[in-house]
């Protein structure tokens, strides 16, 4: 691989070299606009030559060509000009304004083409070069900082891992509120990625697209963008096409390779000062670190003692000189590497076109074993069956294999054994016995050695995805035509999940077989009349019609306990357990898009669609969802364009979409009986389940159906602003939207004691409200030097209107504490927790009362009002700004992207104090008086603290007594703090773990060379270096904070122990032949 | 060449409008493709009965309710983290759920339904009721001991839209406990009955034990009411032992197998935390008990150590095969809790008999435990030796390792006599469970507002 990759960079080199035969002459001229008026940086260029030149402020230039050759003028928002070089040695020009520069086609909902010019509402598309540099396997990370109004989290920087997106916040409470993505035409299954709070982090379905093949992708954001899509509109659309063939004049072959390096990025700082054990003793095994200090151990050499190779720890000078260190638990990450080579060739005629293509992936992850591979092939291709009707076909097949690592809350995973090790274990000297045990620093209980979870348990997944459409195109007359569109999203997941007979999540051994299969199904027609009804009045009336199905079934196997260590087999256990479910519905729907337009000026809009959906009750299947839309171009009202404005839009648009119930929520059920303790259990929490005694038993389903549901709602209204400047090179785009969600559909928790856990309703409402903007800047541009500069900011407010009745909070992931919720009128998806006692003023409590049981000079918990709201994870703002500058051949873009405002839940350094390994945890020293008192002779001055807050305590009846008077008492979080109310084990409140999660960070970073026409054989090309997350600055102390303990789940904010995120640097090549 | 073309437009038009056609809205949009086809509309009470039973021996006397209390009975020692914590006396709402929500949807609710079926006109089957009736009593005086009031009257009734039921006292509570074993009794008498019991794996369907708890049970909640009622607790308890079980064959236990561990074997393979407590492994020690070594295994130097309260020392025994191991039955009444109650009723009635009652009680414990009758032991440290009720409640707090019982025992005779931790959270043990987060925030217009030290009704 290497020897070929040099090999091709110096023939590359070779060919660089560029002789030109020419009799040139000097050329010279002025460039003027339509009203005479003199063109400053107009680029001219000599038509198959790199020879070029600019306009000067006056509108002059010179430039050396030979008669006979072409000079190509351009500049934005003017036409392109071409003028052949004749005898004579003066060329002027006079352009012609544009009005189609200005008309960017973009694609909207149910694959209707349409002039950005005249749209009513907000669309923004990604460049699709853009996305195809970044080194993300996942196209969805690629989006991350590319626009506003999106909100993207990815899990953790392990390969595969998943990612979360939503737009413009959430319409859902406990259902996805993720948007729809399309594909040509071809509505795909985006799910899985959610992993709960242990187990292993998979993928989201969005990872099966070759980012290579995306042709264009424009992202549909509020309700009147996507109100054609009627019950899957409400969370937005990414509507992605992909590469064809058409325009191109001759065969096209791309080559496109790239290496990269993942590293880890941030990780908790430890402390590196004391041992293992309890109490200032040495104890192996112990659970902690607040034993000695290792300066003062050695080792004793003993090697009946096996946990340690060197024998146990004693104190200096009894033992044999050899002395205790400190051993860095990081080591245990690695480099990842990843390999990515894409291939694709195209063409096309009058009479049709293709593009085939491959890609090939493979990826490992930070952590040992980890690792992702993709290999995809895809034919487009279409033809002219007579001269008005075009048959096409698209057709991708994907293969994604990856093996996941044990995460999270899990004595598995592989954080919390590592981040728990004693500073004075050394993980890395082995971590399996010669009989098979385990050698972890539990002495064999406890956590697993990140070594053994990473070589002896291995989630593997595979998934072999057939996505495939056809469509077909009749232009019965200049008015009328007809697209038939239909095609499926076939996909197989199959995993197993292993563990080595010792791990600790199952000590007897473990094996889970799953197998699933998914099916989405989608017919859409289309025909569409279209009247230029006067020179200036248009109009287009579309009718069209719907079908969908969607269906997933899963079969499931385990068996705990293996009989014959390290053969992973169904029937080596005794143990087994197997379930199965459907899900299936299928919806239907006829619509109407009727659109006019008067005078390039004012652009009307009405959508309308009625759905039937198979999951709601027979009197409730059907709802009608409409849309009306307004952009007015006012910058065409008389004389208003000029130099400086050159064009403006106002936009105006309101809808209603919608959602519906997941399939069966009308009816109840039994089901097979199984439960937990919340304590023990599978990766389900499941403790308990059937055959039990060779029986088999049903429960009747905790969640209560319900036959009266109906269709949610939601009500979108959008006003905004498209404003360009300078001849279009400022463009601002200003857009405020709200969204008011009601009758949202959800599981309702109810108390227990009515003998269920949920009663399906039309129960909630939610309202997003907010701003966007998005400024396009071209300050630069001359000859050789480019400087465009794109920024986007967004705030949003999404608050939580109502719950159902009674019901002012609902669960939606996390622990027992601290959990997030839905809770009324708080932004969705509060961290709910456990607080300090405060005063009425909100002051934290330091207790004064030496007579109860809480410490002196320290605050305390207040269980007794259990938990509150303790923080959010969403941003007060977003902004991110990806700066391209070019000179010459070379470019250079980064984004910068900036979160303000949210906290997470730091759950890993709560627990971290309690082991004594956190790096607060240092500065424990302390000594006292007999009576209680800190000697603060002998304790380090360095290690008092005044924790912040007021004295006070808790009275008799448990009411507040506060002082008002600010604490001064100095304390030491010693050992006893820690391990009580300094960590969440010790029974210390939740908000005491809650950080700020801002960040600026480099996202991405591409530096790229673009090689220019290389003889016959090579048409161009691209060298590139492409960066992603180089440098971040947060105040959060552990891992990046852009992670979720449960992966794609509407409950972020959560880390417990979540693996950790990368910085990528990748290396490319993109060849065209 | 003209023609041809509008040949193939009419033919595409044709075949794209019978496809329109053919799939019509109402086929596509059939009502039956949202049935479920992997769950059942209905089951048999045989196929529900099991699952009530397993989740009342992993859940009832499992984990979230037997090993924070045994913490605090110093049977265990909470060495590490949340348990640790429970050990301060230090719990709160969140931790509740887990013991309380299973009673109501998983044991209750089902049980209520096999209560319904057992009553279909035509199958009449009185067995599957009275099974039903003791189970559900089993289930509610648990957890009326734990929990004080708790809803019943209006519980389980979600299907008919109380989503959120008011609370009866424990009082009432006792009154339907008592209730709804005397319906068993005569129900499990009842000798027209259609469908047997089937699907029972506490006593397969053996009417004459399922009798036989039901009045052992009765007898469990008449002694408790000793404080409140007095003699008549003694009298009614003595009445009902007189009908109830013979012999440790008629144990009420739920079973547990290697695909189904016993809940306390999972956290201690899972989680590890506890410890055996110090104060029952010294009262072990004293007398060289032979449950010893069922009860507790030996730590890495070869001794049975307690880990001191608050002490934190991992290096403890662990909990033994008897109360953990991982095929460790879970114990819903046993015969010898019968007897110690037996002998407690007539030595405060200051009958004759509770010497004899005691000395069964021990020799059914020891049976038990070690399956042996360690005859020489008993003679040496139990028989003849003249009962008090301190020797009494210590062997029934012994006996009831692993059991909800010592908690309930203790708050009702102040027995044993145990020392509050040092770094405890509040003045004295823990005298009930709190209410579940759930109920707080799902039922907040009926769960009753009380602390960690507010009686429950029969301690009052």
């Amino acid at each position: 691989m290497k020897t070929n990759l040099s090999g091709i960079l110096t023939l590359l080199l070779a060919f660089v070299v560029h002789i030109s035969f020419a009799q040139e002459k000097t050329i010279s001229g002025m460039v003027s606009d339509q009203s005479g008026l003199p063109l400053p940086g107009v680029n001219i260029v000599v038509v198959g030559t790199t020879n070029g030149t600019q306009t000067d402020f006056d509108g002059n230039y010179t430039i050396k060509a030979s008669e006979g050759q072409t000079l190509l003028f351009t500049y934005i928002g003017q036409k392109e000009t071409r003028k052949k070089v004749g005898a004579g040695n003066s060329i002027n020009v006079q352009m012609e304004d544009d009005a189609q520069a200005l008309d960017e086609v973009v694609v909207t909902a149910v694959g209707i083409t349409r002039s950005q010019k005249g749209l009513g509402y907000n669309v923004q598309t990604v460049e699709a070069e853009a996305i195809s540099v970044k080194p993300n396997a996942d196209l969805v990370n690629s989006l991350s900082g590319a626009t506003s109004g999106v909100q993207i989290v990815s899990a953790s920087g392990e390969a595969g891992a998943s990612t979360f997106i939503t737009i413009r916040g959430s319409s859902s409470i406990t259902g996805n509120n993720q948007p729809l993505f399309i594909v040509n035409g071809q509505p795909i299954d985006t799910g899985g990625g959610d992993s709960g709070t242990g187990g292993v982090n998979t993928s989201n379905r969005t990872i099966d697209i070759n980012p290579d093949d995306i042709a264009s992708l424009s992202v549909l954001k509020g309700g009147a963008a996507t109100a054609l899509y009627g019950v899957r509109a409400a969370n937005g659309a990414i509507i992605i096409t992909t590469k064809s063939g058409k325009n191109l004049t001759e065969r096209r072959i791309e080559f496109h390779t790239s290496i990269g390096v993942d590293v880890v990025s941030h990780l908790p700082a430890r402390q590196k000062k004391y041992a293992q054990g309890q109490n200032g003793a040495w104890i192996g095994g112990n659970a902690d670190s607040w034993g000695p200090e290792i300066s003062s151990l050695e080792y004793d050499g003993d090697t009946s003692y096996r946990w340690d190779p060197n024998g146990s720890l004693v104190p200096k000078g009894t033992g044999n000189g050899t002395p205790a260190q400190y051993y860095d638990p990081y080591d245990f990450f690695e480099n990842g590497y990843q390999l990515n080579n894409r291939f694709s060739i195209s063409n096309g005629t009058e009479q049709g076109d293709y593009y085939f293509s491959m890609s090939n992936l493979e990826q490992t992850g930070i952590i040992p074993n980890n690792t992702y591979g993709r290999t995809t092939v895809r034919l487009n291709g279409s033809t002219k069956i007579s001269d008005k009707i075009t048959f096409g076909a698209n057709m991708a097949y994907t293969n994604s294999r990856s093996v996941q690592i044990q995460k999270g809350s899990n004595v598995s995973g592989i954080m919390l054994g590592l981040l728990r090790t004693a500073a004075s274990f050394d993980n890395s000297a082995g971590y399996e016995f010669a009989d098979g045990t385990q050698r972890n620093y539990r002495n064999g209980g406890g956590y697993d050695n990140p070594y053994w979870t990473a070589n002896n348990i291995a989630y593997e997944e595979d998934v072999n995805r057939f996505t495939g459409n056809i469509n077909l195109n009749v232009q019965f007359t200049d008015e009328l035509s007809l697209v038939y569109n239909t095609g499926i999203d076939w996909y197989n997941t199959k995993y197993t999940d292993k563990f080595k007979i010792g791990s600790r999540a199952q000590t007897g051994g473990y094996l889970g077989e799953y197998m699933d299969f998914n099916s989405v199904f989608n017919s859409d027609i289309l025909l569409t009349y279209r009247k230029d009804i006067s020179d200036k009045f248009n109009m287009s009336a579309t009718i069209g019609n719907n079908f969908f199905s969607d269906y997933n079934k899963y079969l499931f196997g385990d068996a705990t306990g293996l009989e014959i260590p390290d053969f992973y087999q169904l029937n080596n256990s005794s143990a087994n357990t197997t379930s199965t479910a459907t899900a299936n519905y299928r919806t239907s729907a006829v619509f109407a898009d009727l659109q006019f337009s008067y005078d390039d000026m004012i652009f009307l809009g009405f959508t309308g669609r009625n759905d039937w959906a198979t999951t709601m009750p027979q009197q409730n299947k059907s709802a009608f969802y409409p849309s009306a839309s307004l952009g007015f171009v006012f910058s065409e009202i008389g004389d208003l364009k000029s130099d400086f404005f050159s064009f403006g839009k106002l936009r105006a648009s309101a809808a209603r979409t919608a959602n519906i119930a997941p399939a069966y929520s009308t009816s109840n059920y039994y089901e097979a009986a199984d439960g937990g303790d919340g304590w023990t259990g599978d990766d389900n929490g499941i403790s308990y389940r059937f055959p039990y005694q060779g029986q088999t038993a049903f429960f009747v389903d905790d969640d209560l159906g319900n036959a009266d549901l109906k269709h949610e709602t939601q009500d979108t209204w959008e006003v905004g602003a498209d404003l360009r400047f300078f001849k279009s090179r400022l463009g601002v785009d200003f857009t405020y939207f709200k969204n008011v969600n009601t009758d949202l559909l959800m599981p309702v928790p109810i108390a227990a004691t009515s003998g269920f856990n949920s009663v399906f309703l039309n129960a909630a409402s939610m309202e997003a409200k907010g701003i966007e903007i998005s400024v396009n800047a071209t300050p630069i541009r001359t000859e050789n030097f480019t400087w465009d500069l794109v920024a986007n900011y967004t705030q949003f407010t999404n608050i939580v209107t109502a719950l159902a009745d009674g019901v002012d909070n609902v669960f939606l992931g996390g622990f027992t504490v601290p959990q997030v919720r839905a809770v009324v009128g708080e932004e969705y998806r509060s961290i709910f927790g456990e607080d300090w006692y405060r005063d009425a003023n909100g002051n934290v409590l330091i207790n004064d009362d030496p007579t109860d049981s809480f410490r002196d000079g320290y605050p305390m918990n207040n269980t007794a009002q259990g938990l509150v709201p303790i923080g959010n994870f969403n941003p007060d703002w977003t902004a991110n700004i990806t700066n391209s500058i070019s000179y010459k051949n070379l470019s250079l873009s980064f984004l910068i992207d900036i979160k303000k405002g949210g906290v997470m839940y730091n759950g890993t350094a709560f627990a971290m104090n309690k082991f004594g390994v956190s790096k607060r945890t240092e500065k424990r020293e302390v000594y006292y008086n007999t009576d209680g008192s800190i000697n603060f002779d002998t304790t380090p001055a360095e290690n008092l603290v005044v924790m912040d807050g007021v004295y006070g305590h808790v009275g008799a009846d448990g009411e507040v007594v506060s002082s008002g008077v600010a604490n001064v008492t100095p304390v030491v979080q010693d050992q006893e703090w820690f391990q009580g109310q300094g960590s969440n084990f010790g029974g210390g409140p939740s908000i005491a773990a809650m950080e700020p999660a801002d960040w600026v960070r480099l996202r991405d970073l591409t530096f790229a060379y673009n090689l220019p026409e290389i003889g016959d054989v090579i048409k161009g090309g691209q060298i590139y270096f492409s960066g992603r997350n180089l440098w971040i600055d947060t105040p959060y102390s552990g891992i990046d904070p852009e992670t979720n303990l449960g992966g794609a789940t509407n409950a972020q904010g959560m880390d417990y122990f979540n693996s950790p995120g990368t910085r990528s640097y990748t290396l490319g090549l993109k060849l065209t032949f | 060449m003209k023609k041809n073309r509008n040949i193939t437009y009419k033919g595409l038009v044709l075949i794209l409008s019978v496809f329109v056609l053919t799939i019509s809205c109402e086929k596509w949009n059939d009502s039956d493709i949202n049935i479920d086809p992997d769950k059942p509309s209905d089951v048999s009470m045989s196929l529900i009965l099991p699952g009530v039973q397993q989740s009342m021996g992993f859940n009832l006397v499992g984990n979230n309710t037997v090993r924070t209390n045994n913490i605090w009975m110093q049977i265990f020692e909470g060495v590490d983290r949340q348990s640790f914590t429970e050990g301060r006396y230090q719990i709160t709402a969140a931790d509740t759920g887990n013991g309380f929500e299973p009673m109501y949807t998983e044991m209750m609710m089902n049980l209520g339904i096999i209560i319904d079926k057992a009553n279909d006109e035509g199958v009449e089957s009185p067995h599957f009721e009275g099974v039903a009736e003791v189970l559900m009593a089993t289930t509610l005086g648990i957890g009326t001991d734990l929990f004080g009031d708790m809803p019943y009257t209006e519980a389980f009734k979600g299907g008919e839209l109380i989503y959120s039921p008011v609370y009866d006292t424990q009082e009432s509570l006792y009154g339907t406990v008592n209730t709804l074993l005397n319906q068993a009794i005569v129900n499990l008498n009842n000798a027209t009955n259609v469908i047997d019991v089937e699907g029972d794996v506490i006593y397969d369907g053996d009417i004459d034990k399922w009798i036989k708890a039901a009045n052992s049970i009765k007898a469990r909640h008449a002694i408790q009411l000793s404080a409140k009622n007095g003699n008549a607790a003694y009298t009614a308890a003595l009445a009902a032992v007189a009908n109830g079980f013979t012999s440790n064959d008629d144990d009420m236990l739920v079973p547990w197998e290697e695909a189904n561990k016993n809940p306390i074997y999972q956290f201690m393979d899972e989680r590890t935390d506890i410890r055996m407590g110090a104060y029952l492994i010294d009262l072990l020690l004293a007398t060289d008990d032979p449950r010893l070594p069922f009860y507790a295994e030996k730590d890495d130097d070869g001794n049975y150590i307690g880990s001191a309260l608050r002490a934190q020392n991992a290096k403890a025994s662990h909990p033994g095969s008897n109360l953990a191991g991982s095929d460790a039955p879970t114990k819903l009444m046993t015969f010898s809790e019968l007897k110690f109650i037996e002998a407690e009723a007539r030595l405060g009635l200051g009958q004759a008999g509770a010497q004899e009652a005691y000395e069964e009680a021990v020799a059914a414990s020891v049976l038990r435990v070690t399956g042996d009758a360690n005859t020489a032991w008993l003679d040496a440290n139990i028989n003849g030796d003249p009962v008090t009720l301190a020797k009494l409640m210590i062997q029934k707090y012994i006996d009831g390792a692993a059991t909800n019982q010592p908690y309930a025992d203790y708050r009702r005779t102040g027995l044993p006599t145990l020392t509050l931790a040092s770094d405890a959270v509040l003045s004295e043990i823990p005298l009930r469970f709190p209410y579940p987060q759930s109920e707080l925030d799902y039922n907040s217009q009926n769960v009753p507002s009380v602390t960690l030290l507010t009686k429950v009704w029969w301690d009052q």
